[in-house]
């Protein structure tokens, strides 16, 4: 990413500079991996959410082969049961809340505040913790493998009393539950960011009905993270106060009522589907305008849709519990209200086929995506209202029907868009694009493969193979639908592989494309690449929703804004928060607290030796003790270092690079 | 931006840096607070949960409670929230010296609140041998009550450092916008006692 | 005729790629009023969401095709109208979805009381059973079938139903969630612990049906597999009284030949890890091979089967399972299953493997390769030091092959 050109200049602060503590002078490196580790640049952030996103989905990706290898055939024994019931808990946990939702954050952090006019978020400091902690919970989520009690075997959902230690003793489950508890504190405070960021940091004339949808989309879906996730993360604090302290919560023998989890869990659950796809949906908001180009079709409704989206998906998480014998109310409700939510998203399809009707298509990679992303979601929405009749839900339930479902959801509709933003942002990160042949080919290989894998699933489910078995006898009927389905998940893998493989080369060696490649429609392509840091010369002014290519096509207005801003901006020049390690240094501490309380276990490794009991719990509370009081030191000295920032002077020259000299205040 | 935000005093109506006018903080507070109404609206759904389907044998609440404690408690609480809206008002107005006694006056009681739950926590695991793992309503409660008395503890250890830096002039009169942003968790914590206290102690005492 | 050629081309491949969906477990073919009417929902759903499909990913094909630029000028041409929507449109679209919802919501709402539990007007004639998950095997009890002396009948992972009547069945689990499905009969309904659930099921017609538990619930939920049998209404009661009997013994009388136990040798065949525990012989005619499970094996021997007896609380076993005697003496365990007349049940392991001689020593020469992580290992075989020897095991499978 780029430097900044910058005349660096004094200061904030009224009073005059005084000496400080060793530990409150801020970082300045703009290179190596200090500068990695203390910067607050919301697009350095955004690419780092994007590399760790992208390595988890190899990873669950990984697991996902694993587990069609050994439902390959029937009676396979590539993997043993307990070893496939890790695989599909890490999956899914991986999937969901390593892979897809930082690979939105990304976006979030790299695209929405320049699609604001924007220089940065709210809060840059909590914005650099927020990756910290995931990265954290990544850690925690993922150390079992390496561990003697293996990986969560608990399934995503860690339904109990099978998750309390009475079913599953050992760490394994630990680790899983304080590494979702992590990844639940990082999504807060990241989306807490992202909301002010929206409401507050927006350029000059953004109002709300202008916010390009993917904007829109965002806000959304971080008002839900902030609503929806402290229901996992309560639930997660009842099941850790079980397993560690022995709680009732869960304990059937003291009252403990399994209900209530699976309510907590899916009023998180349906919530969290809305999340990973809404931003989705604004990626491609974004995109079949840019290649249609023409405006979105019907922006206000696509809108008020989304939030219409988000308003009904707390209402609809007993449909995940059709068969937990809710009663015939509640059902019934349920089943309305699911099918309601379809309406909405329904609208989205028609808003995204009238966008592309009538418009001049071309049909660049990332336009192959997000139709393909319309084709498949259509199909997995379907299956969806399938669902909503809850009787016929009771045969569908927790068979591969549903796997092939929200998968259609996931990767047809999710991950889908998420690729298709990767080539469409692209230009803007790199200043390179991928070659159309090898981009098109990564798509047809992914699209094939994908619904040569998830297709027959459905048939799967409705001939009553259930999920998450590792084995099946071959007399089911089963085995020609698994075999093409393995068969499939090569080819999507293949189609993975050349998407990454042509992704890292394009990085080194594609083409270099000019400022606006795909003569796009939103703010973030008026600004050069690689990116400034401080993004907008002169803070834009919006005077149409598709602002970017209002300014395309009011040249001589535009110029003449500028020109006044920019002098008026001058004087003051460009504010620039100060790095900082400590949003680090706290994370760090977290880090050690969750692995100690998750996973350390006193017997094995540094604490060799066998220990009365009270001596282990001792050294255990030891540990997450200093790990607390790192996190402490380093909350303290966020806290006392301040949010100060230094003024940047922008030359007239552009090719023009400045060495940072800061002084601080 | 936020950055701006110690530049000068900020208006807490408007602050001309952000697109609405509120100031970030203010903003982030508050969503924030209603992220952690969700926090408290599961342990509540949880303890009435459990309380209305109480297993074979469970104890009974009104045997371990003691309104009376809880009642002070609460008004003490109350009253905490009226100083701390006090202290507000007075850094608004410029007037760091009666902010001070007012926010000393809010730890004061905040330390009260905090000491009431300490004794009381110890009053049941003693004398009424309610633990955390021994039954249900131990387990509900203590957590439920728990979590809250560490929200008052980590606004108590907040307001304290603000107090200190009011004297070491690390906290002036610009940075009245850092007093509000705490006073709305303060009041927030408060407002959840409320529901707290209705919710687990009072209904226990209706018919 | 040409029109139809063409899906009836696709269906044919579908068959052959074994999309047929007329499995052992099938919700396609099904043989009760339950399952009937969630299929007959199924394909409303089915249809009216085909339909919308059809209408919009054909606008949606049409799109793509008609608007696609298809030249280097064309992509160079000025931008078409920046049109930014059409309300009529849009309400008009929305209605349409709304509709189409309802379509679907009628039907729904009314299935969700009708299959909620049995009709009112038929509850006189329903029979219900109370189905209990174990990590990982059904237990069933007949509440209306008293025994003197030891309470309800009980049997395990084969629930034997009177076939044309409306069962009620009552879903409990003693440790983790399970979830209990037969798909031919009826949608499943979760067993879910300190919770009373229920569902009704109907078998139309005598038949041998494939369950299987739906939650997830641990290590071996893959192998937590149940049957269930119906039965016209005579051969029910006979089933019945049969059931209510006391375990079968076979005296030893003297001069009677020793035969080795017919079909078992005393070497034991390693079984592949995971091989399938059911033959095809079985697989053709399972509901035949459950009636002739019904009655004594050929060659018995007595012997051997009395030895057994005595192995089986020399091993332990009767610590965990019931065996019900004619003195009310003998096995009482109620940790696993009750076994009084396991030799009359088709399959053995949690349903699993086909209960066969050989498979029923596969099944306790070593439970843990079997079903990895099962309480018969690792509460009773690990921490009790159980060996079995080759005659052991000859002996037990002997005795429990009597089990009739």
């Amino acid at each position: 990413m780029a430097d900044a050109i910058a005349k660096p200049s004094l200061l904030t602060k009224d009073e005059p500079a005084q000496p400080k503590a060793l530990v409150l002078y801020r970082p300045t490196a703009k290179t190596g991996l200090i500068s990695w580790l203390t910067t607050v640049d919301h697009k350095r952030i955004g690419f780092l959410y994007g590399i760790s996103a992208l390595f988890f989905f190899l990873v669950g990706g990984l697991e996902a082969l694993f587990i069609r290898i050994q439902l390959f055939r029937p009676n396979n024994t590539f993997l043993t049961a307990q070893q496939y019931n890790e695989m599909f808990t890490m999956h899914a946990t991986t999937m969901i809340f390593l892979a897809i939702m930082p690979l939105s954050a990304a976006f979030f952090n790299f695209i929405m505040p320049l699609q604001i006019g924007a220089r940065d978020v709210a809060f840059p400091r909590l914005n650099a913790f927020s990756y910290w902690v995931f990265l954290a919970g990544a850690i925690i989520l993922n150390v079992g493998w390496f561990m003697k009690d293996g990986a969560p075997n608990g399934g995503w959902f860690g339904y109990t009393p099978l998750t309390t230690s009475t079913y599953i003793p050992g760490h394994s489950i630990d680790l899983w539950v304080m590494g979702l508890q992590l990844l639940g504190v990082a999504s807060i405070a990241a989306s807490l960011n992202f909301i002010v960021t929206i409401i507050n940091l927006r350029a000059p004339g953004m109002t709300m009905m202008r916010l390009p949808v993917f904007t829109w989309m965002t806000l959304v879906t971080a008002f839900l993270i902030v609503l929806a996730f402290p229901a996992i993360t309560i639930a997660l604090v009842e099941l850790m106060m079980d397993r560690l302290f022995g709680t009732n919560f869960f304990e059937v023998s003291n009252g403990g009522m399994p209900t209530l989890w699976i309510h907590l869990f899916w009023v998180f659950g349906h919530p969290e589907v809305y999340i990973l796809i809404l931003p989705g949906m604004g990626i491609i908001s974004e995109i079949l305008p840019t290649f249609a180009r023409k405006p979105l079709f019907g922006y206000p409704i696509v809108v008020f849709s989304g939030a219409c989206i988000g308003f009904l998906g707390f209402g609809v998480w007993s449909h995940h519990m059709f068969t937990t014998g809710l009663g015939t109310v509640a059902t019934a409700a349920f089943a309305v209200t699911t099918m309601a939510i379809a309406v909405p998203t329904g609208v989205k399809i028609f808003n995204w086929i009238g966008t592309i009707w009538g418009g001049h298509l071309r049909m660049r990679t990332p336009m192959m995506f997000a139709l393909g992303f319309i084709w498949l979601f259509m199909i997995g929405g379907f299956s969806g209202i399938m669902h909503a009749a809850a009787p016929a839900d009771a045969e569908q339930h927790n068979s591969y029907f549903v796997v092939a479902h929200f998968h259609y959801v996931l990767i047809g509709g999710s991950l889908f868009a998420l690729l298709a933003g990767i080539h469409y942002w692209f230009p803007l990160m790199f200043g390179r694009k991928v070659s159309e042949f090898w981009g098109k080919l990564s798509f047809w290989t992914i699209f094939v493969g994908f619904n040569v894998t998830f297709f027959p699933m459905h048939f799967l489910g409705l001939d009553g193979m259930p999920r998450r078995t590792f084995t099946y006898d071959p007399n089911m009927g089963w085995n020609d639908g698994n075999r093409v389905a393995t068969i499939g998940a090569f080819i999507l893998g293949i189609g993975v592989a050349i998407y990454f493989i042509v992704m890292i080369i394009t990085y080194f060696k594609g083409e270099k494309t000019a400022l606006d490649p795909w003569d796009a429609r939103t703010l973030e392509w008026g600004i050069p690449t690689p990116c400034p840091e401080y993004n907008f010369r002169v803070t834009p002014t919006v005077h149409a929703r598709d602002n970017w290519w209002y300014e395309k096509h009011h040249q001589e207005q535009i110029a003449k804004e500028n020109a006044e801003h920019e002098k008026a901006e001058s004087e003051h020049g460009i504010h620039m928060p100060f790095q900082s390690i400590y949003p680090f240094v706290a994370a760090v501490g977290i880090l050690i607290s969750g692995l100690s309380i998750g996973a350390i276990d006193p017997n094995i490794g540094f604490f060799s030796g066998a220990a009365a009991p009270h001596d282990v719990i001792g050294r255990k509370l030891g540990i997450v003790l200093i790990g607390f009081v790192i996190f402490l030191i380093g909350v303290y000295l966020w806290a006392l270092e301040g949010n100060e920032g230094y003024h940047l002077h922008l030359d007239g020259d552009h090719g023009h690079d400045h060495d940072d000299h800061h002084h601080h205040s | 931006m936020s950055t701006h935000a110690h530049a000068a005093a900020i208006d807490p109506h408007d602050d001309p840096t952000t697109t609405t006018g509120i100031p970030n903080k203010k903003l982030i507070m508050w969503t924030f607070l209603a992220s952690d109404c969700m926090f408290f609206g599961c342990l509540i759904s949880t303890h009435l949960i459990y309380r209305l389907h109480p297993a074979p044998g469970a104890l009974v609440a009104k045997n371990v409670f003691s309104i009376e404690l809880t009642s002070f408690s609460t008004f003490i609480l109350l009253m905490s929230s009226l100083m701390m809206a006090l202290a507000v008002d007075a850094i608004q107005k410029g007037n760091l010296k009666s902010m001070r006694g007012a926010l000393a006056t809010t730890i004061f009681f905040g330390l009260i609140f905090l000491g009431c739950q300490v004794y009381e926590f110890s009053h049941f695991v003693s004398e009424k041998h309610m633990t955390i793992t021994n039954s249900m309503l131990g387990t509900t409660f203590f957590t439920l009550t728990g979590t809250h008395g560490l929200h008052v503890l980590i606004g108590v250890i907040w307001l304290t450092s603000m107090l200190i830096y009011s004297y070491t002039g690390r906290l002036t009169e610009k940075n009245a916008i850092d007093v509000e942003m705490m006073g709305l968790y303060w009041h927030f914590v408060d407002i959840v006692w409320i529901v707290i206290f209705t919710a687990v102690y009072l209904l226990e005492y209706v018919s | 005729m040409r029109l139809l050629a063409l899906p009836m081309f696709a269906a044919s491949w579908l068959d052959r790629l074994g999309f047929g969906m007329d499995g052992r477990q099938t919700t396609m073919v099904v043989d009760g009023p339950v399952a009937e009417a969630q299929r007959q929902l199924f394909f409303v759903t089915c249809w009216v969401t085909l339909v919308i499909f059809i209408l919009v990913a054909s606008a949606l094909a049409y799109a793509t095709i008609k608007f696609k630029a298809r030249s280097e000028e064309d992509e160079h041409a000025e931008p078409p109208e920046q049109s930014h929507g059409n309300p009529l449109v849009e309400v008009g679209l929305i209605g349409a979805s709304v509709l189409a919802l309802v379509i679907i919501a009628v039907p729904t709402l009314r299935y969700i009381w009708w299959d909620y539990d049995v009709p009112v007007e038929r509850k006189g004639e329903a029979y219900e059973v109370t189905a209990t998950g174990y990590q990982w095997w059904f237990q069933f009890q007949y509440p209306t079938e008293q025994i003197a002396g030891s309470g309800p009948l009980i049997t395990a992972n084969e629930l034997v139903i009177p076939a044309g009547r409306p069962i009620h069945v009552n879903l409990r689990s003693v440790d983790v969630m399970h979830s209990f499905w037969v798909p031919k009969l009826a949608g499943k309904v979760d067993m879910i612990p300190n919770r009373g659930n229920f569902l009704w099921l109907q078998a139309d017609h005598p038949g041998y049906f494939w369950g299987q538990c739906a939650e997830y619930c641990g290590d071996s939920h893959a192998l937590m597999r149940f049957r269930v049998i119906a039965l016209s209404p005579r051969d029910f009661e006979q089933w019945l009284d049969n059931q209510k009997s006391p375990a079968r013994e076979v005296p030893v009388t003297a001069g009677q030949a020793r035969a080795q136990f017919a079909s078992l040798p005393l070497e034991y065949k390693e079984f592949p890890q995971n091989a399938p525990g059911v033959s095809d012989e079985f697989d053709v005619s399972p509901f035949d091979h459950w009636k002739e499970k019904q009655f004594p094996n050929k060659d018995e021997d007595a012997e051997l089967i009395s030895k057994g007896r005595q192995l089986f609380v020399a091993k332990t076993c009767a610590g965990c399972h019931t065996i019900r005697q004619a003195d009310g003496k003998g096995p009482m365990g109620v940790t696993g299953p009750n076994l009084t007349h396991v030799g009359a049940r088709t399959t053995i392991a949690g349903g699993l493997l086909e209960n066969t001689p050989e498979q029923m020593r596969r099944w306790i020469h070593n439970p843990g390769v079997v079903k990895p992580g099962n309480k018969m290992w690792a509460l009773g075989y690990v921490p009790n030091h159980i060996t079995l020897e080759p005659s052991d095991e000859v002996a037990l499978v002997a005795y429990l092959q009597s089990l009739k």
